[in-house]
């Protein structure tokens, strides 16, 4: 017996499939939210929706937690890092892109296999590093060892091949050098992958957890995932409040994909998992 | 391979006033990215390598003791390590259902899915991706809960026993694995869909003219040539399956319990930060470097043969 394709039957295994495979990723975001809105007595409910919702739970957790100055410093932390990963990927895809030259081949090494280094490997080292220069508890130390990303460069590479070479020809003839030729020629051009670059590198960086670990020890210098899980730690059977928590660490980005979640789909199916 | 575009700039070389330095100008475009993996990733990966024959506790005014191969003949002979290096083999077995095989058949399965549904499915599928890590630890942990938890109240409702999701030693570990691969079992589906929706349908339409059957076009055309995205995730798996576990055990087992979620990504941890040897930890990060850098490179050979292939 075969089901044909395209016969009500299969219709519905194929919309069955996806729905369950759309609950699956969406409810357990929901029962966050849905707890973090429940009175204290009703936590442990099983009901779909908070019978009487309340704001309470998250009073709990601004109070455990200096949240606006975590977000913040995780904002921070995240839109330099993107910034510094767009621009560092750009200038150095730049350099491999449009000129060839001794040692080319090495430098793109070096910068696309670092990706394969585990970061327990090197964490030691990086920490004494990172102790020495003084970046405890910094934003500097969360910012700068992640200033440049391999897959940022490779993404940005695979921009630049493609890239019209007929256009920065012609800009070269007009006698432009090469900075202005990036500036003003290419870089206009590239709005859309460095775009993509962008968003990529900001979600990764919000959600950057093993640095930080190492990296942050006072909770006014903290960023949100070690906040949580300071919480976590602390007040781990609140539920209430650590759902509240939870919902306010994620809000933020939950809200840039719900405006750009095509692009950011996009740009996370073109450069693999990172 | 790369065409100069610029012959003219080739050996144009800049003068930087303060330093007196001359530097090419693609040097200075690389400077920035190449600074920091070396001094970040390549020169701490050196240092580690020198750390793994020495002693230290990493108290500041300690001095580290060289010690030969005394650090890497304790590793091996270690029970520990020995079950880190089993559970690391689990995690990443145990996440190839998740990343690999289901993906493959819903995308299989549902590849004339078309409407305004199909848009809705790719943006809820894909949201645990963006999920931060120690937040899908916090939610699963709730619904995970042994007392109180949404599964357990099912479980129980339905008349099963309860589970210890993340304290029962036969369990935890799957448990992780879990979390690990709910967050990339969306993202997994809709790349293989996406290169399934690639092959041209005149493939298909030609072997079903000559009377295939659907199982031999999904076994002769799609699977082979879907082949690159399925190494890719495969080789994604293997590579860093273990390290994304990492997180869960920290926030939610600490390797426990009875040891039975640890993996050779947290023993590093536990040797570098909690019981400050870290001669131990870079031994055990060389061999593991070593050893996961080795399957990369025979990965990357599958791939560039599977590439040719799909041409």
């Amino acid at each position: 017996m075969t089901v044909e394709r395209g016969s009500p039957a299969f219709r519905i295994a194929v919309h069955g499939a996806m729905i369950l495979l759309s609950l699956l990723a969406i409810f357990p975001l929901w029962w966050m939210i849905a707890t973090s809105l429940r009175p204290e007595g009703e936590v442990f409910s099983t009901a779909l929706f908070p019978a009487s919702p309340t704001l309470e739970n998250y009073r709990a957790a601004l109070e455990a937690l200096p949240m606006p100055r975590i977000l913040w410093n995780t904002f921070a932390m995240a839109a330099l890092t993107a910034a510094a990963q767009a621009a560092s990927g750009l200038l150095a895809a730049y350099a491999l892109v449009f000129w060839r030259f001794r040692g080319a081949r090495t430098a793109q090494v070096l910068i696309a296999l670092s990706w394969l280094v585990p970061f327990q490997v090197v964490m030691i080292p990086n920490y004494v590093l990172a102790t020495r220069l003084g970046m405890l508890d910094s934003l500097a130390g969360l910012v700068i060892p992640n200033a440049a990303a391999a897959f940022a460069v490779l993404l940005m590479i695979n921009a630049l091949r493609s890239f019209p070479k007929e256009i920065v020809e012609a800009a070269r003839m007009d006698g432009a050098g090469s900075l202005r030729i990036l500036v003003e020629v290419i870089v206009p051009n590239l709005r859309a992958p460095l775009a993509s670059l962008g968003v990529l590198a900001f979600i990764s960086a919000w959600n950057e957890y093993f640095w930080p670990l190492l990296l942050i020890r006072r909770m006014e210098a903290s960023v949100v995932q070690i906040g949580l899980q300071f919480f976590m730690t602390q007040e781990g059977n609140d539920w209430g409040p650590l759902m509240a928590a939870a919902t306010m660490a994620s809000l933020p980005i939950l809200a840039l994909y719900l405006v750009l979640h095509r692009q950011v789909i996009d740009s996370f199916m073109r450069s693999g998992i990172r | 391979m790369t065409e100069a575009a610029i012959p003219a700039a080739r050996r144009s070389v800049v003068r930087l006033p303060l330093l007196g330095v001359k530097l090419s100008e693609p040097w200075l475009y690389l400077a920035p990215a190449l600074l920091i993996v070396v001094v970040w990733t390549w020169a701490p990966l050196v240092g580690a390598f020198g750390l793994s024959f020495q002693q230290w506790n990493m108290l500041p005014h300690s001095e580290p003791r060289w010690v030969g191969l005394d650090n890497y003949a304790n590793l091996v002979t270690l029970p520990d390590m020995g079950r880190a290096v089993s559970n690391t083999l689990l995690y990443i077995l145990g996440l190839f259902p998740l990343s690999v095989i289901a993906p493959l058949a819903i995308a299989i399965l549902t590849q004339d899915l078309s409407g305004p549904l199909r848009n809705l499915y790719r943006t809820l599928v894909f949201l645990p991706m963006i999920v931060a890590p120690i937040v899908a630890a916090v939610l699963w942990r709730w619904l995970l809960n042994e007392d109180h938890g949404l599964v357990n109240a099912g479980l129980s409702a339905l008349g099963f026993a309860r589970i210890g999701f993340l304290s029962d030693p036969d369990v935890a570990l799957w448990t992780l694995v879990w979390i690990t691969g709910w967050k990339l079992i969306g993202f997994s589906t809709l790349l293989l869909s996406a290169a399934n929706a690639a092959i041209p349908a005149s493939y298909i339409e030609a072997a079903r003219m000559d009377g295939a059957s659907r199982w031999r076009i999904v076994r002769d055309i799609r699977l082979p040539l879907l082949s690159p995205t399925i190494l890719l995730l495969s080789m994604m798996t293997v590579l860093f399956g273990a390290q994304w576990s990492f997180v869960y055990i920290n926030a939610l087992t600490g390797g426990g319990p009875l040891r039975s979620t640890t993996n050779v990504f947290f023993l590093m941890w536990e040797y570098g930060f909690k019981t400050m040897s870290a001669g131990w930890s870079a031994a055990a990060g060389v061999l593991t470097f070593v050893v996961f850098g080795l399957a990369a490179l025979g990965c990357l050979r599958l791939m560039r043969k599977y590439a040719v292939h799909d041409s």
